[in-house]
């Protein structure tokens, strides 16, 4: 499309008054962009808006009936007794998760910028989970982490009685967080290892000369260089870490009690196991809140936080 | 087993399905296709209902039967949720726990004038208890095509090598009480195995338990449904005695632990009869199979049900229903009955129910099936079950510890459910 | 910190990464060991590391319950065309966003991404009646659609924008001199210079596609339609009692050949991933 236009007046900025730089410029613009904007509209917007609309509405899907409350719904939400200890599950889980993922990512990627012999089958190992189907992933740890499973079998083996992993509260929040961590880390490893290794080697040889120890040079020269790979990383897990959903229906199904019920499940639960779709569409509309202002937080503190940006 | 179910339950609970032949129907104007959901995927039980839907369509030359497929574990939000998307099915199994949602709700297509209407259908044969729950004002909303006791399947090889009384010499002598298969099911716990496994229990569902809890008298609520009776004697006793039977006696396999009977692995198991097809085929070990023991109450039974119900959206309700009595007309009944116990009585005797349970003897059939068809009591169920399933689930959660609080935890979880099942 | 290091140092190092390798790496040894397992040793414990003895007949029973072939093509030409799809999508936008200057750019970039805030659990009842009104439901065309065009392309397109902006300037300013058009620019000058972070695109597009678990089942319900993500769930007897060996086999005959290919192509794997543009 944007091609013909392009063709059709090579020097159309002196030939044509109507078709300037800025206005052919515009147009290309608005042609580059045009199938994600209208996929955006099509498949993010109008479904948003109409979840908006299905949240204030009692759907009973056995009587057939779809009736206007406007916002009792909300109302429930604040009524809601246990949306406080699913939100507390929310935010340890989320927390957990981005803490935990970041400083393993960013043990393992300056473990892999050594020199050492062999480095790339250990790298290649420490991703393969990411390749590895989450479905396969969560079904095989669910086995391993069972009472009698793989996980207690090794440690009896060190002479440990191993926990009841996901009957107890704690521990079961561990295992999810563990779990979702060991998959993805990959990732982020590799992102930190490519900032790692973007760190001018000149630097490191200045602070040597200058005596500086290695945890100095770390904290001094490594971590504000690498600070924005760690800004994006952070928001990408977080938002990630409030999208987890199966893998937690497949190990606790937010148990035991509503520990590991995350604010997901939790919607996932009301929807469509309680077939309460009204009230569903108002936890999604709070899930979707809570996402932008956390995404938003973040950015702005970006400013604060990151140190350089190229 | 809880991986499966889970990961299932969670997202495979989503399933909207679609039928292979729905687009097909608005090509004639009298071309009816009705569609029925179904949990089974078993090979035997489509060829058999194919089979009756070919008999209907010859009397039907413009009606086609599809039977769909859902995942067992998650049927009943697969359904509730192809429902919600705009895709009702024009006929769907129904699983006796939400059978109060179903046919309080009006979802369904009132079948008793249909049913009454058709030649030899004789309704009266089916008992007032079996179609109790399935009815409302004196109509029936859905026909319980399938009403299976749950019985005790014994290992024998293994409680004889842990020098503990099987449980037929423990009936010959009237001892088959809820205490001494405990004691046989710990003899074989302290070897290694497992000894009583509560079959889909999984310390998910719960009402599985019903199945001992009932010979304690024990109910979660009133037979009203309207008030929570966890809390009350009975229950906190039963739950007290499944406590110890779990971490004192190791007679249960705890919370996280898998073993499963069918490998060999396990003392005994209380599941419906037609699990027997899982029995081993390779291999096999010397099993049995026995009523529940006596509880404290006396002697009990426990039944599932299924309903088959038609439903109200379809356009085509009125022939789906011509449909509902002809698959479960006498004759179809009895075809039937080889997969789905019927509730109808000249179907209950030994001698058709041998030919449909062969692995069964007659006098597992005669004290088994029978009795328990005739007395049990249905898996408890209530409307809004699934959040009353899931509330009732992790408050239970606190009881499977080594030191639980079992009266105060039950007190809690009446607290939750109380004010859900005034719903 | 690329100083030598010393023995010492380096032998401590092996064994750091060798302990932090377990947890990595025995999952995917306890699945693919545990397929020929009878399903007694399965639940063994302690768990065997090494079968005692092997049952390879639960690898055609994969084959036998299910349209496995059928499913691993469906999984393997839809995440194949998500990724071509992708690729043109948000390398048109990124680049737009990047370097064309057009009335609220800005605006529309953050309308964007908002597709990167939104859980699919979110909205998958709205595009579930949706695409039932479009007649889509049970074909392959909602898991093709919503990934080239909806939420999940826009990490795609974010990555190609950072990619764009760090260009020069005279690059596209010499082009335009010679009376070359934007879509010549882009095609002929900006794509060319893309590839790594194309390549960062593919594979991430790729994998998401791969393991999408909700949308499939959500979508689809007839057997020869199924992915693989939502055909391991399947593998269960007529009372939804999972057939654990038998699933365990098809687990590792979808793992096993993507972790093949990565193994083989890891260096360009990883330093694709390497150039998301995520360093500023």
């Amino acid at each position: 499309m944007a091609v013909a236009q392009d063709h059709a007046s090579p020097e159309g900025r002196s030939s044509s008054p109507f078709w300037t730089i800025a206005r052919r410029d515009s147009l290309a613009g608005f042609l580059f962009i045009a199938p994600q904007l209208v996929g955006i509209i099509v498949f993010v917007l109008i479904p948003l808006g109409l979840v908006f609309w299905y949240s204030l509405h009692e759907w009973n899907v056995l009587a057939n009936t779809f009736t206007y409350t406007g916002a009792q719904n909300y109302q429930m939400l604040i009524e809601d007794s246990n949306l406080l200890e699913v939100l507390g599950a929310t935010a340890v889980f989320s927390a957990g998760l981005v803490v935990f993922n970041l400083s393993l990512a960013l043990l393992l990627a300056i473990l892999l910028n050594q020199r050492l012999a062999g480095i790339t089958i250990f790298r290649t190992l420490f991703f393969s989970p990411v390749v590895v189907s989450l479905v396969a992933w969560t079904i095989v740890w669910g086995f391993l982490l069972q009472k009698n499973g793989g996980i207690n079998g090794m440690l009896q083996v060190l002479g440990i009685e191993g926990p009841n992993w996901l009957r107890e509260e704690t521990t079961a929040m561990i295992s999810v967080i563990v779990v979702q961590v060991f998959k993805n880390v990959g990732l982020n490893m590799i992102l930190f290892l490519a900032a790692l290794q973007g760190v001018p080697n000149e630097l490191y040889e200045a602070a040597r000369v200058d005596g500086a120890p290695r945890f100095k040079q770390f904290r001094r020269i490594t971590l504000p260089l690498i600070s924005p790979t760690i800004l994006l990383t952070s928001i990408i897990t977080i938002v990630g870490s409030l999208q987890v959903f199966a893998q937690i229906a497949v190990l606790t199904q937010g148990g035991p009690g509503l520990s590991t019920t995350v604010l997901v499940y939790y919607l996932y639960q009301q929807a469509f196991q309680f077939h309460f779709f009204g009230y569903g569409s108002t936890l999604s509309i709070l899930l979707f809140l809570i996402v932008a202002v956390l995404t938003f937080a973040q950015w702005q503190m970006r400013k604060r936080i990151v140190f350089y940006e190229s | 087993m809880n991986y499966h179910r889970a990961l299932k339950s969670a997202v495979a609970a989503l399933a909207l399905a679609m039928p292979l032949g729905w687009s097909c129907t608005a090509t004639a104007q009298d071309a009816v296709n009705l569609r029925m959901t179904i949990w089974s995927a078993n090979e035997a039980h489509l060829k058999l209902f194919n089979e009756i839907a070919a008999g209907f369509e010859k009397d039907h030359p413009n009606v086609t039967v599809t039977y769909e497929s859902l995942p067992f574990d998650t049927y009943t939000t697969a359904l509730t949720t192809q429902i919600a998307g705009g895709n009702a099915p024009d006929m769907a199994w129904i699983f006796e726990t939400a059978a109060y949602d179903f046919v309080n709700s009006g979802a369904l297509f009132p079948l008793s004038d249909t049913l009454k209407a058709t030649k030899g259908y004789n309704l009266e044969e089916l008992s007032a208890s079996a179609a109790e729950r399935w009815s409302k004002d004196g109509k029936l909303y859905a026909y319980p095509f399938s009403t299976s006791p749950f019985a005790m399947f014994v290992n024998n090889d293994l409680i004889k090598a842990s020098g503990a009384k099987p449980p037929a010499e423990l009936i010959a002598a009237d001892q088959w009480s809820w205490d001494n298969a405990i004691a046989t099911a710990s003899a074989v716990g302290q070897t290694g195995k497992g000894g009583l496994i509560v079959r889909d229990f999984n310390y998910q569902i719960w009402q599985n338990l019903a199945s001992v809890w009932n010979g304690w008298g024990a109910s979660p609520w009133s037979a009203d449904g309207k008030a929570c009776t966890m809390a009350e004697k009975p229950m906190v006793d039963a739950l007290t005695f499944i406590h110890d039977a779990i971490f004192k006696k190791k007679a249960i396999p705890g919370p996280g632990e898998n073993v499963d009977f069918f490998a060999g692995n396990a003392a005994m198991t209380i599941t419906q009869i037609s699990r027997a097809s899982l029995l081993p085929k390779e291999n096999p070990f010397a099993w049995d199979l026995v009523p529940l023991p006596k509880g404290p109450a006396g002697n009990y039974a426990l039944i599932g049900q299924a309903g088959l119900g038609v439903m109200q959206t379809g356009k085509n309700a009125k022939t789906a229903a011509e449909f509902v009595a002809y698959m479960t007309n006498p004759e179809n009944s009895a075809k039937l009955s080889q997969f789905f116990p019927s509730a109808r009585k000249s179907l209950l005797n030994a001698e058709v129910l041998k030919k449909t349970n062969p692995l069964l003897s007659q006098e597992q059939i005669d004290k088994v099936v029978i009795s328990g068809i005739a007395t049990g009591k249905v898996i408890p169920g209530h409307t809004g079950f699934a959040q009353i399933q899931q509330a009732v689930r992790s408050g239970l959660d606190a009881i499977w510890r080594p030191d639980a609080d079992i009266p105060g935890t039950l007190l809690k979880i009446c607290g939750q459910i109380g004010p859900l099942l005034k719903r | 910190m690329k100083a030598e290091l010393s023995p010492r140092l380096k032998t401590f190092l092996y064994g750091l990464m060798c302990v932090l390798l377990i947890p990595f790496v025995f999952p995917t040894w306890w699945m693919a060991t545990s397929s020929v397992k009878p399903i007694s040793d399965i639940f063994a414990f302690p768990p065997q590391l090494i079968p005692e003895s092997y049952d390879w007949t639960t690898y055609s029973k994969v084959f036998e319950l299910q349209p496995f072939v059928q499913q691993y093509w469906n999984s393997a030409y839809i995440a194949a065309v998500v990724t071509i799809g992708t690729m043109a999508v948000s390398s048109m936008a990124g680049y737009a966003f990047a370097r064309i200057r057009f009335p609220f750019a800005n605006t529309i970039f953050m309308i964007v991404l908002l597709g990167l805030l939104i859980p699919s659990e979110v909205t998958i009842v709205p595009l579930f009646r949706m695409f039932l009104k479009a007649g889509m439901v049970n074909t392959h065309w909602p898991l093709i659609l919503v990934p080239i065009f909806g939420a999940p392309s826009v990490f795609a397109t974010f990555v190609m924008r950072q990619f764009f902006v760090t260009l020069p300037a005279e690059l596209e300013e010499a082009a335009r001199v010679d009376g070359l058009g934007r879509f010549k620019i882009f095609r002929m000058i900006a794509l060319p210079l893309a590839k790594p972070a194309l390549a960062s695109v593919a594979i991430f597009t790729f994998l998401h596609s791969w393991n999408l678990f909700l949308e499939p089942i959500v979508f689809l319900s007839s057997a020869e339609k199924f992915t693989l993500p939502q055909a391991l769930t399947q593998y269960t007897d007529a009372y939804g009692g999972p057939m654990w060996n038998i699933q365990l086999a098809a687990a590792t005959l979808t793992a096993l050949p993507v972790l093949i290919v990565f193994i083989i192509a890891q260096k360009q794997f990883v330093e694709g991933l390497a150039h998301t543009g995520l360093k500023g």
